[in-house]
């Protein structure tokens, strides 16, 4: 009986890891797609760290590394970048969301948009200077601004979206 | 509101090491990414393969809704753009008419020098599967590959102008490296005063000069086209106009517009040549040019001889 209890629970993580990484892996490609629109034509948002963030400070769930990893690892191939550098962002931004929210920061605090753009910037400013090193190279910087600035002011925008709508569905059941 | 399960701050602190162990991995990977060996390249072109049906499929409804957007945006200002268009026409056919009297007299100029008939391109054209975002990455991936003759090297284009250079080829997909990404470097010449110099990238919107002499003197809007320096590019492809910032400084804006990108066409019959063939015996000393007739008063390298000093 236990066994097959096992068995089920690891069907169970199985299934969730599965439609994690199917949905950060659509969700990164949706990231891309934006500089479609006019108005990310210079840089898209990081929706990724947005929903990453969300999954483990709201919804209290472990993002497993290994799906993180992979993850980045398609996105890299898909748009070209150098093999590594996603994954290096979306394990950092993990790590850090964990030590500041999770162990440093008293879990009463509410002011989580000022957290979110500090572990952001810096998961960020990592990747950046990696990115620097590697190319010898110094990028032009409005794009920059601008991909930190929008994903800043989107947070608080999709998380009150999400707040409402969890409002709203918990108002229709009762 | 911060919250989090006492649980799992638990399972974080177990896999911390595992954390670190992992972008590590990445760390080595970016750097042998940066290597450019073959067996990294072939992955990435084949997983580029396998991938792209998923991400032409998320992309198409997104790129679908933006077109959209934008012809409601377009649709406010359509008398201004029809006025515009209007002037724009008549422009055009002064041009026209002063450019068809000027093509026959460069086609006589030719004959007369006898200049060598210019090489026709062969051209492939695919359609862009993914869109060229990206903060550190600037490459679009199209569909047409190993299939259609297409190699490393060989310049992408679209009728505005020159778009990237192939830098990856998979058996259905090739990608190409974008003018805007940090990473390309395109030798082009200023088609006002002819001075050579090599355009960079700077994953924006502008791309930087570099190696252009301290004697030249770009002028505001002059177009910039590729010089073929290096045979690496066919030569007199538009990259884009001189443009002066606030601080004095010049840079290119490409003509090209990225984001817009629906069809790019490569040109398939120029590859990137090794400049050591496996022929090459060393370097050997100049020849003396075979005696030939010249134009009167010029030597072969086009100099100024005077007749007194080689009698």
């Amino acid at each position: 009986m236990t066994k097959h209890n096992k068995i089920f629970y690891y069907f169970y993580k199985l299934s969730l890891s599965t439609l994690f990484f199917v949905f950060i892996f659509c969700l990164l490609n949706l990231q891309t797609s934006l500089s479609f629109f006019l108005i990310f034509e210079i840089s898209t948002p990081s929706l990724i760290s947005i929903m990453i963030y969300l999954y483990i400070v709201k919804f209290n769930l472990n993002p497993s590394n290994i799906i993180l990893l992979l993850t980045g690892f398609l996105h890299d191939i898909m748009i070209g970048n150098n093999v590594g550098t996603t994954s290096i962002f979306l394990l950092l931004f993990k790590y850090f969301t964990y030590s500041i929210i999770l162990e440093k920061i008293n879990k009463k605090n509410q002011e989580d948009w000022i957290y979110f753009t500090i572990i952001f910037i810096f998961s960020f400013v990592i990747v950046l200077l990696f990115n620097l090193i590697i190319n010898f190279s110094i990028p032009e910087l409005s794009p920059i601004f601008f991909h930190v600035g929008i994903t800043l002011i989107l947070y608080p925008i999709i998380n009150t979206s999400i707040n409402l709508f969890s409002f709203v569905s918990r108002l229709i059941k009762s | 509101m911060v919250s989090g399960k006492p649980s799992n701050l638990k399972s974080f602190k177990n896999s911390r090491n595992f954390n670190f162990i992992l972008i590590f991995l990445c760390l080595t990977l970016v750097f042998l990414g940066k290597l450019d060996l073959i067996a990294i390249r072939n992955v990435k072109a084949f997983l580029s393969d396998f991938l792209a049906p998923v991400t032409y499929a998320i992309n198409k409804p997104v790129k679908e809704i933006a077109g959209v957007f934008e012809d409601v945006k377009s649709a406010g200002s359509l008398r201004e753009e029809n006025i515009r268009l209007k002037s724009e026409v008549r422009k055009l056919k002064v041009i026209n008419s002063k450019a068809s009297s000027q093509e026959l007299e460069l086609l006589e100029l030719r004959q007369l020098l006898k200049v060598l008939p210019e090489k026709k391109n062969n051209i492939i054209t695919g359609r862009a599967i993914t869109a060229p975002g990206g903060v550190f990455a600037n490459t679009v991936l199209i569909n047409a590959g190993e299939d259609f003759g297409i190699k490393v090297g060989q310049p992408a284009i679209s009728s505005l102008g020159l778009v990237g250079y192939v830098v990856n080829v998979g058996l259905k997909t090739s990608r190409i490296l974008l003018l805007i990404d940090i990473n390309s470097m395109i030798p082009v010449y200023l088609t006002n005063s002819n001075w050579p110099a090599v355009v960079q990238g700077q994953s924006g919107k502008l791309l930087k000069i570099k190696f252009l002499s301290s004697k030249a003197e770009p002028i505001d809007g002059e177009v910039v086209q590729t010089s073929g320096h290096g045979n690496r590019l066919p030569a007199g492809i538009n990259v884009g106009k001189i443009v002066k910032s606030f601080s004095g400084k010049f840079y290119v804006a490409p003509t090209v517009e990225f984001h817009r990108l629906t069809y790019i066409s490569i040109i398939t019959n120029k590859t990137s040549q090794p400049f050591f063939s496996k022929t090459f015996d060393g370097f050997a000393p100049l020849q003396k040019p075979e005696s030939s007739i010249n134009l009167k008063g010029l030597n072969l390298s086009g100099k100024r001889v005077i007749e007194s000093l080689d009698n």
